[in-house]
Order: structure tokens, then sequence, then C-alpha cells
């Protein structure tokens, strides 16, 4: 579904993204791994069109073009993120983030539906529907955050670091939520520092080194590598 | 009684000054110096159609919103748009956008001046009492505050009930999550320029219906809506209304029963007391 290929990002001089490759499909959760400063945001971002790409890029989704949309169209076209440090409109409600999340999608069946499907996901956000989001825990945002991101209906969801900050418990809650996403329907591309978690719901992963993919393939070839575990999912 | 309707007015006037204000400083992020020249010129659109077409105000209000939305959004579109794609809506945008409406201060004020002259016009128009209550209002006043209340429900309603009004918001908020939601920030801003523009050309009718008004009075009105705009928080409709009210309501006290001198004196004093209690405004967001 998702389709690139010959994707960089140069800040200046210095070149954050080189020649990525890569696809995700429905259904499927694909980990973005890599170190500190790899260029795993870099790409998230290019995706999204909220950093300059160097031309040439080809980033397709379905039979849509989406180097050609503009930032704000990328997200009707079926592609939502979820940046870095969250995404969600902290004075407002939760009920007013999720309206917002579908502002692209105008069918109003299918937003009751999304609704029902987002509260089904995180019930929590139920009892809070007029709870402004700055007040919530950094658990309670980041479901709103991909709460949001769903309710514009997209095929492929892009998560930066969704585990920021959360407890090992709230995490595990979180990637449960995110695994049914995808069984729904929905592929998931996400950056994850948390590889061991991420790993026990993903289905592929990408290894970036210094703007480079360097490698990629199922998790389990993933953990079958020892110095790759070592690197990357702590200790052996 | 009188005086409470005379409070009543000038709040109106400030608060609906204010309004447009708010909405284009605090969601096109853009502070728009020619607002005040705008109000001015909108007053001697009034004037020229009232004493030399012979076209009522009241359907000059009428005629004010189309073209002062107009007005706005051409603003917006055609001059500072460009700045903003130039400056990437980075801080350069602000010394920039400063500059253009300015410059475009001063070409407006130019030309009313040209036209013009520096001298104080009004025209009489309703000027009869109403008897409310045994007090005798003159009817224009009370053609002011209910513009003004109108105006600020539609805004308020608009700004909170509405899908639109809500993108709106959301641009004022976090513009860059506005974006992954799918909302164009630069069609909003226009839009939100258009709205401003239309609220400049009633308030400028308005103005001309019961004062005495002069090219000279533009930067007051500027001060006044900033003023107004800062103490009840940016973005905030109900916040300009309340805040226009207190000004408007002190303003007249004050010069009833001290010295119409001390004004702007009490303006900035109530502005201190305000933000030193609220510091982020009336309904100001602590952000
Ligand atoms: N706006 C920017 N201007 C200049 N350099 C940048 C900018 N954003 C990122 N970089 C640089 O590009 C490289 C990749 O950054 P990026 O944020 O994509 O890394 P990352 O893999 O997400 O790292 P982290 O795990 O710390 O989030 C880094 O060297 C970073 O310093
Ligand atoms: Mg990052």
């Amino acid at each position: 579904m998702l389709d690139v290929s010959g994707l960089s990002v140069s800040y200046g001089m210095h070149v954050a993204l080189a020649e990525a490759v890569l696809k995700v499909d429905r259904g499927e959760v694909v980990v973005l791994l890599g170190a500190n400063g790899a260029g795993k945001s870099s790409l998230i971002k290019a995706l999204a069109g909220l950093v300059r790409y160097v031309t040439g890029a080809h980033i397709r989704l379905g039979a849509t073009d989406l180097t050609r949309l503009a930032p704000h169209q990328i997200v009707g076209a079926g592609l939502a993120c979820v940046p870095e440090g969250r995404g969600v409109f902290g004075s407002l409600s939760v009920r007013e983030n999720l309206t917002l999340g579908a502002y692209s999608a105008t069918d109003h069946v299918r937003f009751r539906d999304r609704n029902e499907l987002v509260l089904a996901l995180f019930p929590k956000l139920k009892m809070r529907l007029r709870q402004s989001v700055q007040t919530m825990s950094g658990g309670e945002q980041q479901m709103v955050a991909i709460g949001r991101a769903l309710m514009s209906g997209p095929v492929i969801l892009l998560l930066d670091e969704p585990s920021l900050g959360l407890s090992p418990a709230a995490s595990d809650e979180l990637f449960a939520a995110i695994r049914r996403i995808a069984d729904l329907g929905t592929g998931v591309l996400m950056v994850e520092q948390n590889a061991r978690r991420s790993f026990a719901i993903a289905d592929r992963a990408y290894l970036l080194e210094n703007g480079a993919i360097v490698r990629s393939g199922n998790v389990n070839t993933f953990l079958d590598d020892r110095v790759l575990i070592r690197a990357y999912l702590g200790g052996d | 009684m009188e005086l409470m309707f005379a409070g009543l007015a000038l709040g109106g006037l400030y608060a609906l000054l204010a309004m447009g204000l708010t909405l284009q400083y605090g969601v096109a992020r853009i502070l728009n110096l020619a607002y005040g020249i705008f109000v001015i010129a909108a007053a001697f659109g009034a004037y020229v159609a009232k004493v030399q077409l012979g076209i009522s105000p009241i359907v000059a209000l009428l005629f004010s919103l189309p073209l002062g939305f107009g007005l706005g959004w051409a603003l917006y579109s055609l001059l500072l748009l460009p700045l903003v794609r130039r400056t990437r809506a980075g801080p350069q945008l602000d010394i920039d956008s400063l500059l253009a409406t300015f410059g475009l201060m001063f070409v407006i004020e130019g030309a009313l001046l040209w036209i013009f002259g520096g001298n104080f016009y009004s025209y009489s128009y309703l000027s009869h009492p109403v008897y409310i209550a045994g007090t005798p209002v003159e009817a224009n006043r009370l053609v002011v505050i209910l513009v003004a209340l109108a105006l600020t429900l539609l805004l308020h309603v608009g700004m909170n009930r509405t899908r639109l009004g809500l993108a709106v918001r959301a641009v004022e908020v976090d513009p860059a999550t506005a974006v992954l939601a799918g909302i164009d920030a630069r069609t909003i801003s226009a839009l939100v320029f258009g709205v401003g523009g239309a609220v400049v050309a009633v308030s400028g009718v308005i103005i001309s219906m019961f004062l005495p008004f002069s090219v000279s009075m533009a930067t007051e009105f500027l001060m006044k809506a900033l003023l107004v705009v800062v103490m009840g928080g940016l973005g905030s409709i109900s916040g300009c209304l309340l805040a226009g009210m207190t000004l408007g309501f002190g303003e007249t006290i004050v010069a009833r029963f001290i010295d119409p001198g001390l004004t702007l004196a009490v303006n900035f004093g109530l502005f201190i007391v305000v933000l030193s209690v609220r510091p982020a405004g009336i309904f100001g967001r602590t952000v």
C-alpha cells in the first residue's frame, strides 16, 4: 500500500536520510529501529509532508502520489501521523480532538463508526470526553493522539515513539491497542526505541543506521541475530 | 441609567473592535497594524454614503459586512500570504508582516487625509431619544449595543458550535497539529482575516453613527482594540466582550464623574490590574 523509494532528507549539508526504500501493507505492524539521530523521525516527517525531502522521491499510497500533495492533504489521502511528542490539541477537549481528527473525512456515517472504534480501543477515553487533553496523563494523551489520527480513517498510520515516557504497563496496553488497529486493517509504521516490547506485536522491521536502511525483514530474523539483540534490544 | 447605556454602547464598540483583531492576531498570528485605519475608512465610507448619497447607515451596515470580508480576505491572500510563504511562517514573518501592515496603514491614512483632511466628521442619525424605563437613550446608542451583542453572539456560536469554528480554534491553539488533522492553516487564516475585515467595517459604520471621528483616531482605535485583546485573552470572544465592557464602563464613569482627560489613564490602569491578577487575560489560557 505505502510504497516508498529514493527518499532522502538533508538539513543543510547534513544528510539525515539517504535513499530510503520501504513498504507498509494494510494489516501489518512495521517497526522502524535505529539509534538516536539515525533519521527515524526525519523519515516519518518526510512521509507526512512535514519536512522537505530531496526531489525525485517516490512515495505512493495505493494509486495516489503523495509527493504531489500539500501536508494537509496527505491525511485525506489516507496517511495519518502521530509525531514525536504527541500531536494533540492540548487546550481542547478529548471530544474536540477526535472531531478534529475527522476533519478531512466528510461522511458522517463513518464518523460514528470510527468514533465507536476509537472508544472501543481506548475505553478510558469514554469517561473523559469533556476533559481538556493537557490535564491528562502521558499515556492518556497518547491514546487521544492515536485516536485523533484514527478518526481520519487512515490506510496507513505513522507513529513516532508512541511509548516514549510511558510506564511498562502503559506501553504494553498501548502496543496491544496498536496490534488491534493493524488487525482491523490499518497498516502501522512505528518508530520504537523499545524494541523488545514492540517486536512482540510487530510483523516486520527496518533498521536505520546513519540515515541509511541497513537491514529489513521479519522480526524473527532480527531476534535471531545476537549482535542486533545486544545493540538494540538490550542485554541478550 | 443613562450612564449605563453610554457605558454599554462604548463597551460594546470596544468589544466589537477587539473581536476582529483577536481573531486575526490569535489565529493567523499576524498583528495587523492597519486595523485602526480600516475602521476609520469604514466610518468615512458610511459618512459619504449617508451625507452624499443619502444611503441610510443601516443599509451601509449590511453592505459593509461582505465588503469588509472581501477586503480582509484580499489583504491576507494578496499582501500577507506571499510573506507567509517566503518566511515559511518562521520568526521573520513577525517583522515582515508588521512592516507590511504598517506601510499599508500609511498608504490608507495618506489617502484619507488627502480626500477628507484632518478634521472631525459626524452626521446625525437616529439621535432622537427613545425612552427606556423613563430614561432617555439616543436611538443610535441602542443600535450600537444591539449590533455589538448580536455580532458577539454570532461569533461566539460560530467559534464554539460549528465544525469550521472548531477548525479555527485548532489552528489557533496548535497550527502544527492542525496540519496533521488535515486543516489548511492558510485557508483558515484568510477566512479569519475576512471575518476580521467584516467586523472592522461594521465597527467603523457604528462609530460614525454616534461619535465624531477623524483620521487621527485610527491609532487610538488600534491601541484600544489591542488593549482589549490582551485583557480578554488572545483568541477569546467572550474575553473581548468582558474586557471591552470593563473598559467602556470604566471610561464612561471616570469621564462623567472625574475628568474626561483621564480616560487613557483609566484604560491602562484597568489593563495593569487585570493582567496582574490574570496574566493570560480574563479568558486566557496559560500556555
Ligand atoms: N531541523 C533540523 N535541523 C538540522 N538537523 C536536524 C533537524 N532535525 C534533525 N536533524 C538531524 O538529523 C539527524 C536525524 O534526526 P532525526 O530526528 O530524524 O533522528 P531520530 O532517529 O528520530 O533520533 P531520536 O531517536 O533521537 O529521535 C540528526 O543528526 C539530527 O541532529
Ligand atoms: Mg526521533
